[in-house]
């Protein structure tokens, strides 16, 4: 019998925690271990952000789920980890703390025979100063309060702008290396649409800023991509909608510093400069949970387990951007030093960025970190779950590798919402870390599976999906059939 | 604002009945490319 524990239940663990209890027998114990008891479908975040779905629509409780399907659930969150165990305990550990319930505040060692960490990653709003949802005018879309939060601060202004106010709204990037620029870019679309459905549009200046050097990088470097019989740079696929519907931009921006209605910024020029707005929504930077690790005689192991994120198959040398290739990029994202722990998801290190890096006048790194986004973290915790049933079958060598410099990824952006107004961009990339030896007079991506399109249809599929995911997460009949 | 997008185009982009077609191509080809299988780089390239 193996005790497999799962810390986190997001896109990652949820998908773990369910491929590994409908293929393990029953004798196998499945825990999760999450501080929040809900699953959210983050992707539709965008559209409580505009009022255009209700929370309740994009989460569901997991407890009665879990309960029914024989997946044990902890209410809590971990805080340190123990491979070797202790003194005391011989099996590896987490220790973990409740949140909630009668057992708020008490710790617990858990043990276990393997570990998936899928803890994603911390909002970390703190690493902008004055940037923290709902202050200052300015606020996020991350989860799904904070996009409620947003919807209802952009219903006062959209109201006030029914009056004759003008108002001058900034969505992008929170910090200089920033990363999901794509859930940016699908919000500043909805609210630009959201603008014109109340017909309030011409009384807004709608501005895009972003870490990015060029508009439509997403933190993959831009993507060449096929657009009906054309071949286009995604930047200029992203210039064409934008200019197509009055958005502005400023690009090369980190974001260092929001006042009440007022963003600081350095720009890769090395110039400090501010915008005011009446309405920002910016995505912070990603970090680590500052996690901190422990051998058996209590010393600290931090480094084996960390660094920021977790570490994994990956090759970590630094190297020039020069040098980077797709192989740097894990394939089991098993940690090195303890093979019995995985990291899917958002949860690994990545080796480097995929943007190329760049640097003000000033020395500051202003380039987005790499796109952590639903579709690979899904693949990942897919791909952990069996080999990790593989191992716990007597196999020796892990046979499912999903490296993202192999593994396409869609992203479909909602740019507008509504059966027959909304629309969609629909970019396809494949692979999703660029392999320039592969595929080297295509910037590194296969044609034929990286395309663009823009259109109703693309609304229509983000909407399906939504439903899809839910029902897949909700682990109704068959759901295993519907993809990562 | 700069109109980047033709009239024709965008008809084409916000009409039902083609977009209910490019709704079944668009589904098909991101399952064939997201669902069409993954894997390692390092062997393959090795």
């Amino acid at each position: 019998m193996s005790k497999i524990v799962i810390l986190g239940a997001g896109i990652s663990g949820h998908v773990a925690a369910a491929h590994l209890r409908r293929k393990l027998s029953k004798e196998h114990e499945v825990l999760v271990v999450s501080p929040n008891s809900n699953y959210q479908w983050i992707p539709s975040n965008i559209w409580v952000g505009i009022g255009r779905m209700k929370s309740d629509q994009i989460l569901f409780p997991l407890p009665p789920l879990y309960k029914k399907k024989n997946i044990n659930f902890k209410q809590a969150l971990v805080t340190t980890f123990h491979p070797e165990g202790d003194a005391e305990t011989e099996s590896a550990f987490v220790k973990i703390k409740y949140v909630n319930g009668q057992q708020k505040g008490n710790t617990e060692n858990v043990t276990y025979d393997y570990l998936i960490n899928a803890t994603g990653p911390k909002l970390a709003f703190d690493m902008t100063e004055g940037l923290n949802p709902g202050t200052n005018k300015a606020y996020s879309v991350c989860t799904y309060s904070h996009a409620e939060h947003a919807w209802h601060a952009l219903d006062d202004l959209i109201q006030q702008m029914k009056q004759g106010k003008k108002a001058k709204i900034l969505i992008g990037t929170g910090h200089a290396k920033s990363t999901c620029q794509g859930a940016a870019f699908e919000y500043i679309l909805n609210v630009e649409q959201e603008l014109r459905r109340h017909n309030v549009r011409d009384q807004a200046e709608v501005i895009w800023i972003a870490n990015e050097y060029q508009l439509g990088d997403f933190g993959m470097d831009g993507v060449l991509l096929s657009y009906g019989d054309n071949i286009m740079k995604s930047s200029e696929m992203v210039e064409m909608i934008f200019e197509d519907r009055g958005i502005k931009w400023i690009l090369g921006a980190g974001v260092n510093k929001i006042e009440d209605g007022i963003a600081h910024y350095e720009t890769l020029d090395g110039e400090y400069k501010s915008e005011t707005y009446d309405f920002a929504m910016l995505i912070p930077a990603f970090s680590g949970h500052g996690f901190k690790a422990f051998d058996k005689n209590n010393e600290d192991i931090t480094e084996k387990l960390f660094k920021g994120f977790m570490l994994v198959d990956a090759d970590y040398t630094p190297k020039p951007y020069e040098e980077w290739s797709v192989q740097d990029w894990p394939e089991t994202y098993q940690n090195p030093s303890y093979n019995n722990i995985f990291a899917p998801g958002i949860a690994f290190a990545p080796p480097h960025a995929i943007s190329k890096p760049r640097v003000s006048k000033n020395g500051t790194s202003i380039s987005p970190a790499p796109p952590r986004t639903g579709m690979p973290s899904g693949i990942t915790a897919k791909l952990v779950a069996d080999n990790i049933i593989d191992i716990i079958n007597g196999k020796k060598d892990l046979h499912h590798k999903g490296s993202l410099g192999n593994m396409g990824a869609a992203c479909i952006a909602s740019a507008g919402y509504g059966m027959t107004k909304g629309s969609g961009v629909s970019i396809t990339t494949y692979p999703i870390v660029p392999d320039y030896n592969k595929y080297p007079n295509t910037q590194g991506r296969k044609l034929g599976k990286t395309f663009g399109e823009i259109g109703l249809a693309g609304h229509w599929l983000k909407f399906a999906l939504h439903y899809a995911f839910i029902y897949k997460a909700k682990m109704k009949p068959f759901w295993w059939l519907i993809p990562e | 604002m700069t109109q980047r997008i033709s009239k024709s185009k965008r008809f084409f982009m916000m009409n039902p009945i083609i977009q209910f077609f490019k709704f079944i191509w668009l589904s098909i080809k991101i399952m064939l490319v997201v669902a069409g299988g993954h894997g390692g780089t390092r062997k393959a390239n090795s």
